[in-house]
């Protein structure tokens, strides 16, 4: 599961933004929505016949399987970094 | 990645042999060309991990960089999680990717045949070059 992610944006003539976002604690703060969308989901599944415990078990997976991308994109003097992990 | 092994991932993706057909010519393919190969691929097998796609180009005079970093595990979710598509939206998207000049009939891909390909992505390497823009998509 991811563990930490990490922001950074480096703009012209602006102090760069590097945010770093701890995954758990994070969610542990957001569960109640958490709980509305893994319910949300549940019911989509419902809706359109597809087995809820596969689909949340191959939700996880992808969760589980982020740490260690990366998205880095530059333009000019513009940065954008994306890491997980 | 050889062109007899694009060939056969072809086939594979576009629904005219099966994974089992595909796996028994890639080893056919292998056992041919191991004594060739040997020392030519320096990258040790079965050993990489991530999906890399690097893009760099020139827009409107300022150098522009993709660098994009996907685990192939994520690949293999992403897999388990399209097979749950269900039929109706395959359709959709079908006629979508039809509309757009891209005839490609979702509901053929098995997920077993995206997981063969998921599984051959180590040995494929693009590089595109043009005058404004290098693209190199690879696995390390």
């Amino acid at each position: 599961m991811p563990q930490l992610v990490t922001v950074k944006v480096n703009r012209p003539a602006r102090r760069p933004i590097r945010v770093w976002v701890p995954v758990l604690p994070v969610a542990l703060l957001l569960f109640p929505i958490v709980v509305l969308v893994v319910l949300a989901a549940i019911v989509a599944c419902l809706v359109f016949r597809i087995g809820a415990v596969r689909a949340l078990g191959a939700g996880w997976r992808v969760i589980s399987a982020l740490p260690g991308a990366r998205f880095d994109i530059e333009q000019g003097r513009t940065a954008v970094l994306v890491a997980i992990r | 990645m050889t062109e007899q092994r694009k060939d056969i991932l072809d086939m594979l993706a576009a629904g005219k042999i099966t994974a089992e057909e595909a796996e028994q010519l890639i080893a056919a393919l292998e056992r041919d060309q191991a004594p060739a190969a040997a020392g030519l691929d320096a990258r040790p097998k079965g050993k990489v991990k991530y999906l890399r796609v690097v893009v760099d180009a020139t827009d409107n005079g300022e150098p522009s960089r993709v660098n994009v970093r996907v685990p192939l595990q994520l690949l293999r979710a992403g897999v388990r999680l399209a097979a749950l598509v269900p039929p109706q939206a395959l359709v959709k998207a079908n006629a979508s990717l039809s509309d757009s000049g891209v005839p490609i009939d979702l509901t053929q891909l098995k997920p077993e045949q995206l997981e063969a390909l998921v599984e051959h992505l180590d040995d494929m390497t693009v590089e595109v070059d043009s005058p404004d823009a290098t693209v190199r998509v690879f696995c390390e």
